[in-house]
């Protein structure tokens, strides 16, 4: 277990190292990503002065909301950007590369793939999260859950990326419909999260957890929410244990391919 | 003529492919369902909270703005920009130029084709949805609606592939147009009136919207409000100056791109 962690975190220093050469690009990936995610904050907040507060929330609560739903997606995918290309890799055959491995198979994969842009969301969702901790006054207590929250969101993204991308050894056009599922999971948690109630609340927090990702860490670090901060943890958790039932189960369902042809 | 053969072509040939792969029109009806549907979810309980009325406008007219930019957006033109980038990286570029067709054009065509099938049928059933469950603005049954709308979504469409014709030359340039790419679609979706309705915008960002060529290439959002029956030419007059300007950019773009390909054949 120890051989394979440092093998992770050797693989993603690489990862790092080689996207960095090309350092204008790497450049202006982050600070692109950045300015790209700060149009949703400026969307809601006018939506916020536009509509009034909804379920509470303020324009802080939307920092807030981004800052979650961004630091999560750029852990993820700086440790585990490979995950998303998996349709990809058992769609050209590459996937058999991973199986050859000596190391373990997920981890392998989820390693093998850097992009600088997630460097990007990091720092934003970093920034956002200083900010709304200055603007709701935080409290150490809750400084300490904002950090709680973030490894719980890290581990609902990373749980149902795998999930999501789990499916490519079920579709023949795996690519398109992951894509599409990703999508249907993460867009709503860049949505104002006041203004979920009701049935789609329930829905978007158990059934599609993307409210997990941002919404609801808010809600539990603004009003110390016990509840709160115990439902994104245990969901968290089976939905990271099923993931990876899932992602071991779909494997067996890979069939080795090759380039390799006869005749000219 | 012989453009318009490539184009019809292009847009048969890709319109069948869209037919054998129905995977796509999945990805596409989740996108617009996962924004728009859920948007329009959440626009309803909103506007419920609030009594009905919002900045004096009802859900029926947000709900028709919100819908005409997402089924817009499933012709998915802005991916022009990172076709010509991968073109340009991959070197694929110096064999288009080769071809007797026209590059850009070609590209364009290829766009639409691309997007055609999923937009109709998109639009079509969800456009249908809608009407069964929230019905139309009064706005829509005026005589003037449909033919000024055909002629903004024309222009629109337009418009979008020049903008993000001119993102994907850059790539000539510089070495990844993605940042580029984001800051421009961010604009787009801010001033189109993508999560917020042109109706509800401040008056500072209502006029940016109006005079940019970023808010005039999303201008179908507009044809449902109460001042398009007034303002339609001025609007239209607009996204024609901005596809004039545009158009001059791209030409002086393309032609210094131009100059540094070579071809070197193999």
């Amino acid at each position: 277990m120890k051989k394979e962690l440092y093998f992770a975190l050797y693989a993603i220093k690489k990862n790092i190292q080689s996207s960095a050469e090309l350092r204008t690009s790497f450049l202006m990936n982050v600070v692109g990503m950045a300015i790209n995610n700060t149009a949703f904050i400026i969307l809601w907040v006018f939506f916020v002065k536009s509509v009034g507060v909804i379920g509470g929330w303020t324009a802080a609560d939307i920092i807030g909301l981004m800052g979650f739903s961004t630091i999560s997606y750029g852990i993820v995918f700086s440790v585990a950007g490979g995950i998303r290309r998996i349709s990809e890799y058992t769609l050209s055959g590459v996937f058999d590369h991973f199986m050859l491995s000596p190391k373990n198979l997920l981890l392998r994969v989820a390693t093998s793939y850097f992009g600088a842009s997630v460097i990007g969301d990091f720092i934003f969702g970093l920034a956002c999260l200083i900010i709304y901790a200055i603007l709701i006054q935080a409290s150490l207590f809750q400084i300490a859950l904002i950090i709680l929250m973030i490894l719980a969101t890290s581990l609902v993204f990373l749980a149902v990326t795998i999930m999501i991308y789990s499916l490519s050894f079920f579709f023949t056009e795996a690519e398109n419909v992951t894509r599409g599922l990703f999508e249907f999971f993460l867009t709503p948690s860049l949505f104002h999260g006041g203004a979920f109630q009701g049935v789609m609340r329930f829905v978007f927090t158990f059934i599609v957890p993307s409210l997990l990702l941002g919404a609801i860490p808010v809600e539990a670090v603004r009003d110390v929410s016990l509840s709160k901060i115990i439902l994104t943890i245990a969901l968290g958790l089976i939905w990271f244990v099923l993931s990876l039932k899932l992602f071991n189960y779909a494997v067996k369902r890979y069939e080795s391919s090759n380039f390799m042809t006869f005749g000219s | 003529m012989k453009e318009t053969r490539l184009a019809i072509k292009i847009l048969k040939t890709l319109t069948k492919d869209r037919l054998q792969y129905p995977g796509r029109l999945m990805v596409d009806t989740l996108t617009v369902i996962s924004r728009c549907g859920i948007l329009l979810l959440l626009y309803w309980y909103v506007y419920n909270l609030k009594g009905g009325l919002i900045n004096g406008t009802s859900f029926v007219f947000v709900a028709w703005s919100i819908f005409f930019y997402f089924s817009f957006s499933t012709l998915r033109l802005r991916d022009i920009a990172r076709q010509i980038m991968v073109d340009i990286q991959s070197g694929n570029v110096e064999v288009l130029f080769s071809k007797p067709v026209s590059y850009l054009s070609y590209r364009a065509w290829w766009q639409i084709g691309l997007g055609l099938y999923s937009f109709l049928v998109i639009t079509a059933v969800a456009g249908l949805g809608l009407y069964l469950l929230i019905g139309l603005p009064f706005t829509m049954t005026l005589s003037l609606f449909l033919p000024t709308l055909i002629l903004t979504f024309l222009f629109a469409g337009a418009l979008s592939l020049l903008i993000y014709i001119a993102v994907g030359l850059l790539a000539f340039w510089i070495e990844d147009v993605n940042p580029v790419f984001w800051i421009v679609d961010k604009a787009i979706m801010i001033l189109g009136g993508s999560y917020l309705p042109v109706a509800l915008f401040p008056p500072l960002m209502y006029k940016m919207a109006l005079y940019s060529p970023f808010g005039a290439s999303q201008f179908v959002t507009h044809t449902v409000n109460e001042s398009w029956a007034s303002n339609w030419y001025q609007l239209i007059g607009i996204q024609i100056f901005w596809i004039i300007i545009i158009s001059i950019v791209v030409y002086f773009m393309f032609e210094q791109a131009k100059k540094k390909v070579s071809v070197n054949g193999g």
